[in-house]
């Protein structure tokens, strides 16, 4: 018995995914896989069960991270990762193309600079807004960091011979 | 009226007009960064109120200008920005205004036209910062010229909510603007509405004799 419980606490320490991927037909999430000790690569097919073309991607890939039988496995893959493998086989649930799906997953992953935020509803709204949000964790300094300092100026002269941003309109009285 | 009694005196905003108090107004689109902006400023000292009723989120904040302490509001918009109009509740007493605009994404820039009208319409005085936030997104832009900051001289000024750069120095430069907007120069605006007040005031006294009556109309009667 002890050796067993051991012998788990290793598998997950040495798994080093190196691919994740999906499979269409029958459906499954796909890990490549290092296992340090033996030093080549494994392959993991978890089946994805009770999926439909109305499923919801997020929680999908939610259940699939903290599935018991997965969860060591998939440590290193990103729940956003996984999201965005479901939405591939929603995509070709719903018969789409490859390039269809992309086109999608990118429209809804990023925002469309020219886009009046202001003329959207709350929950279009807060998806946009938690778009951003993940930019703005990404350059957060936060206030634990070693490194953090509450009062930083930093001087950008707009006096020189600056480059119009070009968001200027030409005639002299718009700005 | 009964649900108004259980109501806390939310906006008086009366309070204003004492020396040590000043109202600070944000403004700009939907999702520029306003609220982060705030926050990254007052780190774990702030907490908000939310007055839903008016749609605005209020931060409150002391400092200290000149030896002296000051009583700051910080009026931030929840939400009410999408009609690109506040309410004119919103720009009452302020006595400076915090303007951003996301250098991601042009529509908020052109918008800024919008809510510069607006301001001016009911402070035709007051000090206005032009904010330009997200340059951590994209530091080129720090390197390009905006017209509308220059166009109506109003200091520009780059920062980044998420990583600090300039947001001190911004919210405490409003600050310093507000307080001596305040002392220094009376607005026009602010100078009729003192004189109709005290106006109102004298023919109240002389119509009714009882002084507790005024000023009360929208408190619930007695029952």
């Amino acid at each position: 018995m002890h050796f067993l419980y051991f012998f788990k606490v290793y598998v997950r320490m040495m798994c080093t995914a190196k691919k994740c991927g999906i499979r269409f037909q029958p459906p499954a999430i796909i890990l490549i896989y290092e296992n340090e000790m033996k030093g080549k690569s494994r392959q993991r097919i978890m089946p994805v069960r009770n999926f439909s073309k109305f499923s919801d991607c997020n929680r999908a890939a939610e259940q699939l991270k903290n599935n018991p039988r997965h969860k060591n496995y998939l440590e290193q893959v990103s729940l956003r990762q996984l999201e965005k493998l479901f939405s591939f086989l929603r995509g070709y649930l719903w018969g789409q193309s490859l390039a269809e799906t992309m086109e999608q997953i990118q429209r809804e992953t990023t925002i469309d600079p020219e886009e009046d935020l202001n003329k959207l509803d709350d929950k279009e709204l807060a998806k946009r807004k938690s778009i951003m949000d993940e930019l703005f964790e990404k350059n957060q300094k936060k206030k634990d960091d070693p490194n953090f300092i509450y009062d930083i100026e930093v001087e950008f002269p707009q006096d020189e011979q600056l480059q119009s941003c070009g968001w200027d309109t030409e005639s002299a009285d718009e700005f | 009226m009964a649900s108004d009694k259980a109501k806390p005196c939310e906006l008086n905003q009366e309070k204003y007009d004492a020396d040590d108090n000043v109202k600070i107004i944000c403004l700009g689109d939907s999702a520029v960064g306003k609220s982060k902006l705030m926050e990254r400023f007052l780190m774990d000292g702030f907490r908000p109120q939310q007055l839903s009723t008016y749609a605005l989120t209020l931060y409150k904040h002391t400092a200290t200008v000149d030896g002296k302490t000051v009583l700051v509001d910080f009026w931030d918009t929840a939400g009410q920005e999408r009609f690109q109009s506040m309410h004119a509740s919103y720009y009452h007493k302020a006595h400076a205004c915090i303007m951003v605009f996301d250098v991601q994404r042009k529509v908020t820039y052109k918008n800024l036209s919008t809510w510069y009208t607006e301001l001016r319409e009911f402070r035709p005085e007051i000090p206005c910062i032009v904010v330009a936030n997200k340059i951590d997104a994209d530091i080129k832009m720090t390197q390009r010229s905006f017209n509308f900051a220059r166009k109506f001289s109003l200091p520009l000024y780059f920062v980044s909510a998420a990583d600090g750069t300039n947001v001190v120095k911004l919210f405490n430069d409003a600050i310093r603007l507000a307080v001596s907007y305040k002392h220094n120069s009376r607005d026009f605006m602010d100078e009729v509405l003192q004189e109709l007040e005290n106006f109102d005031l004298e023919q109240k006294e002389e119509e009714v004799p009882d002084r507790v009556q005024r000023g009360n109309i929208e408190s619930p009667s007695p029952s």
